[in-house]
């Protein structure tokens, strides 16, 4: 019996794996090589031999890597300060950082709006501080979308890491700095070193959903900001192409994948060289 | 198929009420519905509750049924329809962009019964298979800025205007909006339906200028965002003028497109019957005239008669321009393509 209970216990999630994700993802696959007549690699040639199509494949990495880099950037000293501050207001503010995430995308969406379109916030304290000398529009733009997206996902990312730092022993930097390290080299040589795993985690978290992002995207970009997931849903929806919509959807899961494997492999490979050196 | 779980006495009391029903209209069609549902799908917001008031409220109140708008753009109605063809849970359909056309070339809908005053309908508003029938009309024009541009525009010609320049915005071409103005700048600068280029030639002038792609933007964009001019109808103009904002709708010299709102049937919708009178109601004329009264759409139906005041402000459906839809539905999928890379780029 012991022999099962591996098997038994993870069955009930590949089960669930295999019915809502493995079999629509084969669907979509099949799909998007078939035609009438059979078997037809169309639809990915009409993707990889139009340089616009690249173009929109390229701007959809560039907003995950940039939504990455920022919620990194800010997450990881935010998350380090809130794992060893001793305050109790630590866990109350941690609370306050999944803020964003209660709030819908629409909602959010709207609020940014307000702050973004040339006559908004964000374009007349610009104005007003002196550093801008004409209206500047944020709506509809890249960076618009880059913004907001770092915004929803770095409660992702603080959490993350958070939990990660929380379970990094302080004892561990004691040791580094009675054996004469200075502070920051005992942060860094031990406490980021540990947590390269979380971080690692983190970041392809919130790479993944940047890239896959559609509310904000569409409703922050406009027009515009053209991302995979933008058109994939104007393909399926508004032009009714499925075959086309569907090669969309593989090849940016594709894409994903290869990235997240490199990016863990890129990370983990260092620790391990330099772990040996 | 749509019919085997009627029972009986319902059924009998549907005929012995179409029967009747040319004596004593109204009165025999009395709570043959009883105990029905009804699932429309919506537009949503503001118009949705406007249509249940106006239409289904009283519908419901005269027939017995009870009915649910389900909101959803149009295009996602439609790939709803697609998704769901064979097993619709989605007994009818409105649609505002053309997109009841489709539906019956792909074998989606089915012809209506039941819907009786189908016969008032000019025939350029119905499909001749009785598929979709149009109940309402928005009429296209030029929302301006009153505040900002003291004398109305009079052209499509007018968003080239240096003036406005920084000011203008218009709807993406995934918006119905988008495809006709990129239609009606094509006939501003000699071109048509059949002749696209004059229009993308004045549309890249403008390329620049704010693009947006849904109607809940238009608040904020005459508000916050600082736009005087674009291309849009006279139902979201009163809203606007409603909340409050500075805005008015001018009828350009080339004419103002109609955009049809259309009502269908999906195949085999389980309650085809009550559809087809809830969209006998649609056609009625207090209906439209409730729907002129509150949201401005001009009344399909040419028995409608508005009241004076209402009808300084509702544009006739004789009035409107009818772009050739068929040819736009055509060539619809190859503009968007062309537009990503020359406009929205």
């Amino acid at each position: 019996m012991a022999r099962f209970a591996p098997v038994l216990l993870f069955a009930p999630c590949a089960f669930a794996y295999a019915v809502f994700f493995i079999w629509p993802q084969a669907s979509l696959l099949a799909m998007s090589a078939t035609e009438k007549a059979g078997f037809t690699l169309a639809q990915y040639e009409r993707f990889f031999v139009d340089s616009y199509y690249w173009e929109m494949l390229g701007r959809t990495l560039w907003l995950g890597f940039a939504v990455t880099a920022i919620t990194l950037l800010l997450g990881v000293p935010t998350a380090y300060l809130l794992a060893r501050s001793q305050s109790r207001w630590a866990s109350f503010l941690l609370l306050l950082t999944t803020f964003p995430l209660l709030v819908s995308a629409v909602v959010r969406s709207f609020g940014w709006m307000v702050l973004f379109f040339r006559d908004g916030l964000l374009s007349r304290t610009l104005l007003a501080l002196g550093i801008v000398n004409h209206p500047v529009q944020t709506m509809y733009t890249m960076t618009g979308v880059i913004i907001a997206l770092a915004q929803v996902l770095l409660p992702l990312m603080i959490l993350t890491l958070h939990g990660v730092f929380k379970s990094i022993d302080r004892d561990l930097e004691y040791a580094a700095m009675s054996l004469g390290a200075r502070p920051s080299v005992a942060l860094g040589l031990v406490t980021f070193r540990l947590a390269s795993g979380g971080i690692v985690a983190g970041s392809l978290l919130v790479f993944s959903l940047a890239i896959s992002a559609f509310a904000t995207p569409s409703l922050v970009g406009g027009a515009r900001a053209n991302v995979m997931a933008t058109a994939i849903y104007e393909q399926a929806v508004e032009l009714l192409d499925w075959p086309f919509a569907a090669a969309l959807a593989t090849i940016l899961l594709v894409v994903v994948l290869a990235v997240s494997l490199a990016y863990g492999a890129l990370l983990e490979g260092r620790a391990d060289k330099e772990a040996s050196r | 198929m749509g019919i085997s779980h009627i029972n009986r006495r319902q059924a009998m009391a549907a005929l012995a009420a179409s029967a009747t029903f040319p004596l004593l209209p109204g009165a025999a069609q009395a709570q043959s519905f009883a105990g029905r549902k009804l699932v429309s799908s919506g537009f949503g917001g503001s118009t949705m509750d406007i249509i249940q008031a106006a239409v289904f409220t009283p519908f419901d109140k005269e027939s017995g049924a009870s009915t649910t708008q389900v909101p959803m753009q149009s295009a996602a109605a439609l790939a709803r329809m697609k998704a769901e063809a064979g097993n619709p849970q989605i007994d009818m359909f409105q649609f505002s962009g053309g997109q009841e056309a489709f539906a019956k070339s792909e074998g989606l809908s089915q012809p209506m019964a039941g819907v009786s005053r189908m016969a008032q309908i000019p025939a350029a508003l119905k499909d001749p298979d009785g598929h979709w029938v149009t109940w309402a009309v928005i009429a296209e024009g030029i929302v301006y800025n009153k505040d900002k541009i003291k004398t109305p525009p009079t052209s499509y010609k007018d968003f080239l205007k240096p003036e406005y320049k920084g000011h203008i915005a218009f709807p993406a071409i995934t918006n119905g909006y988008g495809v006709d103005f990129l239609v009606m700048l094509a006939k501003a600068f000699g071109g048509s339906e059949d002749n696209i280029e004059p229009g993308f030639e004045a549309m890249k002038k403008i390329k620049g200028e704010t693009i947006f792609k849904a109607a809940s933007d238009l608040p904020t964009l005459f508000g916050q965002g600082d736009i005087w001019i674009m291309p849009y109808d006279t139902g979201n103009t009163f809203k606007l003028q409603q909340a409050g904002l500075p805005v008015a709708f001018a009828t350009p010299q080339e004419g103002s497109p109609a955009v049809n709102i259309t009502a269908c049937v999906a195949k085999g919708a389980k309650n085809a019957d009550v559809a087809g009178a809830a969209i006998d109601m649609m056609l009625k004329p207090e209906a439209q005239i409730e729907i002129a009264r509150r949201m401005r759409w001009t009344a399909s139906n040419p028995e409608t008669k508005l009241p004076a005041d209402l009808a300084a402000e509702v544009p006739a459906v004789d009035k409107l321009a009818q772009l050739d839809r068929d040819k736009i539905n055509a060539k619809r999928a190859s503009w968007i393509e062309r537009w990503n890379r020359e406009i929205a780029r």
